[in-house]
């Protein structure tokens, strides 16, 4: 049999991760280390007036001081928390709707399917920064809320790309056995789906953290986050609101510090999501044909 | 002054020990003038039956009743029983050695005249002579030695001695066995000729069902002493009812048979036990808890079979699944976006019998593979109904739906694409158990051992653990059979099972597949394109083209009489052709 040894050869190549992947793992990595580690490496808390304002990075102030004398290095270590925070909230909501609506749609099909897709085209067109405003103004804009309401508006992406590989996958006819074996739809989808989506769904959920981390921080930026967090985007529009900026050397602590971390950790989280893209690829196409 | 001979509640015992009962419980009759066939296995009773009805049962006890127009025979002494012997009943032995070697046959054929009927020897040999012309011989046999004739004249001879006095009821014991056909056919034309003749009644107890079939009027099937089932001769030899006649006639060779023959499941019973129910339960394929409690009363099991009697509680041969009507057509896009409707199967309608091979054979498109998925309700057809073992499998849900599921089960084309990648051989084997909640791990465990070793696997750890992509097509379409009957189903639909494995792979495969369908009673749907390998697996096909059944029949028909176009193409495409042009060229 010449097959076995193909698939063999296939699962072999399936499990070599490209190195994009693990330069991506090792940044994000690096990141969540420091947001663990963040209570013991930052000496001041993140409103503290700790030192003289726009002092420049030293031993006392690593990456020195704000317009006001906060210290800036801890208020990047603390934005990194808020960051990873609205990015395994955010991107786990999204995944866990995406993954439920999806599974659900492909695997019901018909009447269902048609009524969970039209919500999914509604949800698409919803315009999330508007939405967001509207919200924050009557619930007050807590990084929980921004979570949800990322998770809420962000799932459409993730559910279609889960019910496609679905629709493929219940026509094989080990699935149809199980239906064959007396299985309910929930153990078909817990038993056999869930496994085989399990990668897609990884995919999903980085590429959701991704886009989680890039709108907490654009929100910020625009004053639309928790005001009571030192988040990345809140630091850099401080930085930008400070009056005369440029003519002092305090951009290059105060402006460029946060921008290369969310930059970083934006890179590291696309290259894992692209390192995970390549892993899962041969599959995808072999599922559903050419 | 002929009459019929009615037998009632006859119980024959061998003393023991232990005791062995030959005749239990059976009543039965045979009109003047009419040929009573008795079928059985060997060890059935037949012999038992016909000394017990000739008062030669010898140190057996016989109970009930045996009568004779109005004359008890069991009430006879050893002097009536010789008023009554050969002159009113007689019977032709099976051996030739109740001839005795060293008298000749004329002698032998005088002496019941002379002894019964006052006659002279020349008026005996008169009568000798004329009998012996009836059967077939003529005079000069009277001077031979039985060791100067050949078998079948001895055989010939036996008949004759039986007539010799005119008795009005004849018992012939086997007439048929141990005969080279050409013999065998000049027996039975000369029974056919003995036939009604003069109004004697006829009995003839055989295992030769072909035989019975040229000469009975009404067929009497027995089973361990025990009637299974009475009635006209077509229609209990065509069409039996009872499970054990129907497995006994399905196991007989014909001429024209292809299939491979298989006997009944199960071994023969032990003559010393006496069944309490159904002398059949335990090689049944449609027993039931209650075959287990009494004997099973002859009744007619349809209004409109008649005179028909069948012995089974469950009314004869019951079908395991009935598919009626069904239609299933495919929406096809064409070009334009318009859409197309394609019937892929349209009006079929399939029975399939407890304990029966179905073949289901087409070229490709026929509709083959989407019948079979509408017969596990692994699709639902548009129109018509399914029932499982008489329920609606179609209006099934939950728990109903769970339970038929493990009744009826489907093996897969491609056992590659049949089981997960992800999982072990051991998984998946296991899987239907678990999902069925059968058991605690260990006997699950235990089931899928005894399963993957039924199926011709090793059942050691080692194999449990290996994935799929590191076994060959034919472990792997074993694996997927193994996973089907761990359940345990009434009906295996099996789709195309060794379409993918090569020559030696599919036959072993083909044959596993037999074997376990006879050792698990199962009732099997095969379907494939291959119309060679169903015709020596199936009882009966089904040829399907362009989604309807065009022709259905037995092997043997389809291949001797094949009126469809498509089965001739089939039967091409296996080589029927170049056997039979073989065969012209050696006789023309």
């Amino acid at each position: 049999m010449a097959r076995p040894a193909g698939r063999l050869r296939e699962r072999r190549r399936g499990l070599q991760f490209p190195v994009i992947g693990w330069v991506g793992l090792v940044l994000v990595a690096v990141f969540v280390g420091l947001a663990l580690a963040a209570p013991w490496l930052s000496h001041y808390r993140t409103t503290e007036l700790a030192g003289s304002p726009l002092e420049p990075p030293s031993a006392a102030h690593w990456l020195g001081t704000n317009g006001v004398g906060q210290d800036l290095a801890s208020q990047i270590l603390n934005g990194a928390r808020v960051s990873l925070f609205v990015a395994v909230l955010a991107g786990g909501g999204t995944l866990l709707i995406g993954a439920l609506v999806g599974m659900v749609a492909g695997w019901a099909g018909g009447v269902v399917d048609a009524i969970l897709m039209r919500i999914v085209d509604l949800v698409l067109v919803v315009p999330k920064v508007p939405l967001l405003i509207v919200i924050g103004t009557y619930a007050g804009p807590s990084l929980p809320v921004i979570s949800l309401i990322i998770a809420l508006t962000g799932w459409p992406p993730t559910a279609r790309v889960v019910r496609s590989q679905v629709l493929s996958l219940r026509r094989r006819a080990h699935i149809k056995a199980a239906v064959g074996f007396g299985a309910s739809s929930r153990q078909i989808l817990r038993r056999h789906i869930l496994p085989e989506v399990a990668l897609i769904l990884s995919a999903g959920l980085v590429g959701a953290a991704g886009r989680a981390i890039a709108f907490e921080a654009g929100l910020a930026f625009l004053g639309l986050g928790d005001p009571s967090r030192a988040s990345w985007g809140a630091i850099l529009r401080d930085a930008n609101a400070f009056g005369g900026l440029f003519f002092t050397d305090a951009w290059k602590w105060w402006l460029v510090p946060p921008l290369v971390a969310v930059s970083l950790l934006l890179l590291g989280v696309t290259f894992l999501g692209v390192g995970l893209e390549q892993r899962i690829n041969p599959r995808l196409t072999r599922h559903t044909g050419p | 002054m002929s009459s019929d001979l009615t037998i009632a509640q006859l119980r024959v015992t061998y003393p023991g020990p232990p005791p062995v009962r030959a005749v239990d419980d059976l009543s039965l009759s045979v009109a003047a003038g009419e040929c009573l066939g008795i079928l059985g296995e060997s060890g059935s009773g037949k012999s038992t039956l016909g000394r017990s009805v000739l008062g030669l049962a010898g140190e057996a006890t016989v109970e009930g009743t045996i009568r004779l127009g109005d004359l008890d025979l069991t009430a006879l002494d050893e002097n009536g029983w010789r008023r009554v012997r050969w002159r009113r009943i007689s019977m032709a032995m099976q051996s030739a050695s109740s001839l005795n070697p060293v008298l000749r046959v004329g002698l032998q054929l005088a002496e019941p005249q002379q002894v019964h009927l006052d006659r002279t020897r020349s008026e005996a040999d008169a009568r000798s002579t004329q009998v012996l012309e009836d059967v077939g011989l003529g005079e000069w046999a009277l001077e031979r030695y039985p060791r100067e004739l050949s078998g079948g004249q001895r055989r010939l001879v036996l008949l004759a001695l039986a007539l010799v006095c005119d008795p009005e009821v004849l018992v012939l014991d086997e007439p048929t066995s141990g005969l080279d056909p050409a013999t065998r056919n000049r027996v039975l034309e000369v029974l056919g000729r003995l036939r009604g003749q003069g109004g004697r009644a006829l009995v003839v107890m055989s295992h030769d069902a072909d035989a019975l079939e040229m000469l009975a009027d009404r067929v009497a099937i027995l089973y361990r002493g025990w009637l299974a089932e009475v009635g006209p001769a077509q229609q209990v030899l065509d069409r039996p009812r009872n499970p054990y006649s129907w497995a006994l006639l399905n196991a007989r060779p014909t001429l024209a048979s292809v299939k491979d023959l298989r006997g009944i499941r199960g071994d023969p019973p032990n003559p010393t036990e006496v069944a309490t129910g159904c002398p059949f339960a335990g090689r049944c394929t449609q027993e039931i808890e209650i075959c287990g409690q009494g004997r099973p009363p002859l009744l007619p099991p349809t209004a409109e079979d008649g005179e028909r009697l069948v012995a089974c509680v469950r009314g004869g041969v019951v079908p395991v699944l009935v598919g009626r009507n069904l239609s299933k057509s495919y929406a096809v896009r064409s070009g334009f976006g318009r859409k197309e409707q394609v019937t892929a199967v349209d009006g079929v309608s399939i029975e399939v019998l407890e304990g029966e091979v179905v073949g289901l054979v087409g070229a490709s498109g026929a509709g083959k593979s989407t019948l079979s998925s509408m017969l596990v309700r692994l699709l639902d057809p548009d129109e018509g109904s399914v029932e499982l073992e008489g329920r609606d499998l179609l209006a099934a849900t939950g728990p109903e739906l769970k339970a038929a599921r493990r009744r009826v089960q489907l093996l897969f084309q491609d056992p590659f694409e049949a089981l997960s990648a992800r999982l072990t051989v051991g998984q998946a084997v296991r899987e239907p158990l678990e999902l069925q909640g059968i058991g605690d791990a260990e006997e699950q465990d235990r089931l899928v051992r005894t399963t993957l070793r039924a199926a011709r696997l090793p059942a050691d750890d080692d194999f449990l653990a290996r994935y799929t992509h590191e076994l060959s097509g034919g472990q792997l379409q074993r694996v997927s059979l193994a996973r089907a009957l761990v359940l345990e189903p009434k009906l295996l639909v099996a789709d195309e099972p060794v379409s993918m494995l090569d020559p030696s792979e599919q036959a072993k495969v083909l044959q596993l597949l037999k074997q376990l369908q006879v050792e698990r009673g199962m009732a099997m749907v095969l379907v494939s394109h291959d119309l060679a390998s169903v015709l020596r697996v199936a009882d009966r096909v089904l040829v399907m083209d362009g989604g309807q059944v065009v022709e259905e029949g037995t092997g043997s028909d389809l291949l001797m009489n094949p009126r469809h176009p498509a089965t001739r193409a089939l039967l091409a495409a296996a080589g029927r052709d170049l056997l039979f042009e073989l065969e012209e060229t050696a006789t023309g």
